[in-house]
């Protein structure tokens, strides 16, 4: 059964110069328990749907369903306070006016009448679950970010809703800290089985937390799924390039059948994983992760090897990150940090034919991917 | 864990189809409130305005009439343009207002540059000393300076005859354009100053270090630098003192009538108030409309200024700490000249208020009547039952007009800050709008309001409520906007989406949250409230007289001492509460 079902969301605003659309047609369907995690560039829409589900904002079209009950439609708009949600904010949004015990046990003291030792006891409860049963009686402005996080965390849960939302939670930690709360999100979620729909740009964050992934840009989804299958086979250059780096080689299909699928590129002809959608003759571009390609002294026997010329090569700790120069293209890889080759080093690169992913050449392609980069350096 | 981690099976949803029946058809409780606010604020403001072009626009010879069939006619106006008088007023109050800004702005700059800017010893001192006038009414320092200054046997002018062995009157005359400009500019002082300083603190010193590090001299950067970044904020004090300058009766009332000094506030006044025959109410609206043109012209000419506001962002989040300049040898100048300033500003004004207070009769100081000090007159003051019933006016207005200003100036500002509606330009709009009334039109028009429908309001404290409140709406809402904004909206929504009602966002978040600035803004409003000459004078009957109106009746009768009591014991209040405000508002390091 789904939890949460999404059918052709519409969101514009106005502003004072033209009409901006910020979710365009979305239709998503979320399963019990799953944690599904909406990706993307700032601006892509990803909060504004959330803030949808949750009834902050109100959609121009489009029908949104909770656990079976229609929350917003044409006909119908629930507000936020009758929602069966938790919601977990960017800024933590912890009242500064109240102790920690008073900000988690808010949610059951405004909803219907429960016992006051029954309230202690679930208020223990959630703060438990997050480790902060120490801060119990902390004033809520002595935490630290962290802290703060973790007692939205708790504030979220302990009406134990359908359905926990969590707006770019870990975004304003710091690099270990967020590791952590990563891994901790996952297991309390995990412990509680609890729907959770999670925003984040961060493409780690996403792949490592959730059951399935749902990538948007300008407002749609370009591709949903399993965090392996957005990984590995991305389905567009935007796709590609957001979920982790990725290097772009532009060519020509010259056999594609169901087992066997070659690329004329600059680099030379590449073979490449099939692909059912890509008839021959097309123009295509091939995506090339950095670390699925294997940097050589010597050629080897593979399909796929090309010598070049590194460019740039910085240690980075827990391998060597490349630049290399195969013909005019430039190459990105991974090396291991045992053997590194230096800047004008001729060295072989060789690439799997399951890692060469075949996209087709869109026409928005190279716009949506211009897109992601400036995003990525705003970072 | 138990319960978190092994939930029991959902209870049943409920039923959509309900949900949706009564979803529907209940109203929007923000949504009406926002309907409210917005049609009590056009009732606040665009009423007063219709009143008077209603008004200015009709033969009233017969009286003002809002029912058909309206005696349309342009004889106010013909009558108003095409008098000499009307010209001369104007002439008079543009030299009064400009004369007054420069002055202020002049002293304030140098203050603001002196405590900010240098070592000045004592800075703190000084900074008390040079706002320490806020708490006192324009009226009461006006008659302090009456006192000081009235040709006949002002306390100074006395001192000057025999120190120079002069005769007959003067050589100084209280009642005359330049005292007016010297009361009524030192009166703007403490303002113009604290929003000078405010923002010369809040300037980043690394500008003015950039200038100095290129090569500028102390004097060059100042001028270059300094001076033009503060320049939105000079236009935008001066605007808004200019306001203040042309809309108040007090000053001008006391010192400027005497001498036949009128400008455009008292000239409303006295059309309004004529000592005998009947008001005519036709003529005083057509003075109060080109009032509230003046006073609105410059506020469209800052409004554009405003637009390039992001030319002079100045205000940077980092820590910094200015380079303070040397004084050298004219640190102990400066420092005896800021004492002086303080002297003359605040504390001979306040003494000579108690002496007269002390006395049985106005006459020169002297040994002999430093022996005759009595509280006679206090006593004789107190125990009048008009001193009572006009305190417990005062303090009727003062809570009436502070709350009614705060309830609706909080859900406006909501209206502004947070509501996505449709009305919220609209309540911007009318929030910004009786900032540029001046107070004496808004009394007017809120005269002839309550003269006209059937609503018994005219002659109670109530009419000075409803006065008090729209001329302090702006200033209200001001405070409780920039709380409001300053107020996460996350911290909102995380109550929604915690399951609370809007009334109970308000309640347990909003509210409690807001109480300083709201605590703070009724302060504020109340200190105004009770100050306040013009809107009490302009709507008074004999049963609702306020302690700063029966201040002007006691004086104007001849009553000195009887208004120096009154005086003496106001000042003890406003001071008191201005203090308080200050030390409540924390935030602003005053």
């Amino acid at each position: 059964m789904s939890a949460i079902k999404i059918n052709r969301l519409c969101h514009t605003y106005a502003t004072k110069n033209k009409t901006v659309t910020a979710v365009d047609d979305v239709t998503l369907d979320i399963g019990d328990n799953e944690f599904f995690t909406l990706l993307g560039p700032s601006g892509c829409g990803k909060t504004t749907t959330l803030r949808c589900i949750a009834g902050l904002e109100q959609p121009t079209s489009g029908s949104i369903e909770l656990g079976g009950v229609v929350v917003v439609s044409d006909r119908v708009v629930v507000p936020t306070h009758r929602r069966d949600i938790g919601m977990v904010f960017q800024d933590y949004a912890v009242w500064p006016h109240m102790s920690v015990f008073d900000n988690v046990a808010f949610p059951l003291r405004i909803g219907r009448k429960l016992r006051r030792a029954e309230i202690a006891e679930r208020v223990e409860q959630a703060l438990e679950l997050v480790n902060m049963s120490q801060y119990i009686d902390r004033r809520a402005t002595q935490l630290s970010g962290g802290q703060q996080q973790r007692l939205s965390l708790a504030r979220a849960l302990v009406r134990q809703p359908k359905v926990l939302l969590l707006d770019e939670p870990l975004s304003n930690l710091d690099a270990k800290l967020r590791e952590q709360m990563r891994s901790e999100l996952r297991l309390i979620q995990q412990r509680i089985g609890i729907t959770a729909v999670f925003v984040t740009h961060d493409q780690v964050e996403a792949l490592s937390l959730s059951t399935r992934i749902a990538v948007m840009s300008s407002g749609r989804v370009v591709q949903e799924g399993t965090p392996r299958e957005i990984y590995l086979e991305p389905n567009s250059e935007f796709v590609a390039n957001f979920v982790g780096a990725t290097s772009f080689v532009a060519g020509r299909v010259l056999i594609s059948s169901p087992v066997t699928l070659t690329v004329q590129t600059e680099l030379g002809t590449l073979n490449c994983r099939p692909h059912p959608d890509v008839p021959t003759g097309a123009s295509a571009i091939v995506a090339l992760r950095p670390e699925s390609l294997v940097v050589t002294d010597s050629p080897t026997q593979s399909d796929n090897c090309f010598a070049g010329e590194v460019e740039l090569s910085l240690f980075v700790g827990d391998g060597v990150d490349y630049r290399i120069k195969v013909g005019d293209q430039s190459l990105r890889a991974r090396g291991s940090a045992r053997a590194q080759f230096d800047a004008g080093d001729t060295v072989y690169v060789n690439a799997a034919t399951d890692d060469c992913v075949v996209l087709l050449a869109d026409p928005d392609g190279a716009k949506a991917v211009m897109d992601a980069t400036d995003v990525e350096s705003d970072r | 864990m138990t319960d978190l981690s092994t939930r029991p099976p959902q209870a049943p949803p409920a039923q959509p189809a309900r949900v949706r029946g009564r979803r529907w058809r209940r109203p929007n409780v923000q949504g009406v409130i926002n309907v409210i606010t917005v049609l009590v604020l056009m009732y606040f403001v665009i009423g007063p305005i219709l009143m008077l072009l209603l008004a200015s626009f009709q033969d009233t010879s017969a009286g003002v009439t809002v029912r058909p069939p309206f005696p349309w006619s342009l004889t106010n106006f013909t009558g108003v343009l095409g008098d000499a008088r009307t010209y001369q007023v104007l002439g008079t109050t543009l030299l009064f207002a400009a004369a007054c800004l420069f002055f202020s702005f002049v002293v304030s700059l140098v203050f603001a540059w002196l405590i900010e800017r240098t070592d000045l010893p004592a800075r703190g001192l000084i900074y008390v000393l040079v706002i320490a006038p806020t708490g006192m009414p324009g009226i009461i320092s006006a008659i302090a300076w009456g006192l000081l200054l009235n040709p006949t046997n002002g306390y100074l002018n006395v001192a000057l005859r025999s120190a120079f062995g002069l005769q007959g009157h003067g050589p100084l005359n209280a009642y005359s354009l330049p005292a007016m400009i010297l009361v009524q500019g030192l009166a703007l002082v403490p303002l113009t100053f604290l929003l000078i300083t405010a923002s010369l603190r809040n300037m980043s010193a690394s500008l003015e270090d950039a200038a100095r590090t290129s090569g500028a001299a102390p004097w060059t950067i100042l001028r270059k630098v300094s001076l033009p970044l503060l320049r939105p904020v000079l236009i935008g004090a001066g605007i808004y003192q200019f306001v203040t300058v042309i809309e108040a009766v007090d000053i001008p009332l006391v010192l400027g009538l005497p001498g036949k000094v009128t400008v455009f506030s008292t000239e409303v006044y006295r059309v309004t108030h004529p000592a005998f025959g009947l008001p005519d109410y036709g003529a005083s609206s057509t003075y109060g409309i080109l009032l509230l043109a003046l006073a609105v012209a410059p506020l469209l000419i800052y409004n554009r200024t405003v637009r390039n506001a992001q030319d002079y962002a100045t205000v940077t989040g980092k820590a910094f700490r200015p380079r303070r300049q040397r004084l050298g040898r004219w640190r102990w100048v400066a420092f005896g000249a800021s004492l002086l300033y303080a002297a003359v500003s605040f504390i001979l004004p306040l003494l000579v208020l108690l002496y007269a207070s002390l006395q049985p009769y106005l006459g020169p100081i002297s040994w002999a009547s430093l022996r005759q000090l009595t509280l006679a007159g206090y006593h004789k003051t107190i125990s009048s039952g008009l001193f009572g019933s006009s305190l417990e006016h005062t303090l009727i207005i003062g809570l009436a007009a502070s709350l009614a200003a705060m309830v609706l100036s909080v859900s406006l500002s909501w209206i502004i800050v947070r509501s996505k509606s449709r009305f919220a330009w609209m309540a911007d709009t009318l929030a910004f709008i009786p900032h540029a009334i001046p107070g004496v039109v808004i009394a007017l028009a809120v005269m002839l309001i309550y003269l006209m429908l059937p609503v018994p309001l005219y002659g109670t404290v109530w009419i000075i409520v409803v006065a008090m409140a729209t001329q302090y709406i702006s200033l209200a809402t001001r405070l409780t906007t920039g709380g409001i904004a300053q107020i996460q909206q996350g911290l909102e929504e995380a109550a929604r989406a915690s399951g609370a009602r809007p009334s109970q966002v308000w309640r347990h978040v909003l509210l409690p949250l807001l109480r300083p600035v709201l605590l703070n803004g009724f302060l504020l409003v109340f200190l105004a409230s009770i100050k306040n000459l013009t809107l009490p004078l302009m709507l008074q009957s004999s049963d609702n007289v306020v302690i700063s109106t029966l201040i002007w009746n006691r004086w104007d009768y001849g009553d000195v001492t009887g208004a120096a009591v009154l005086s003496v014991l106001l000042t003890a209040v406003t001071v008191t509460a201005a203090l308080l405000l200050r030390r409540l508002s924390g935030s602003e390091e005053i």
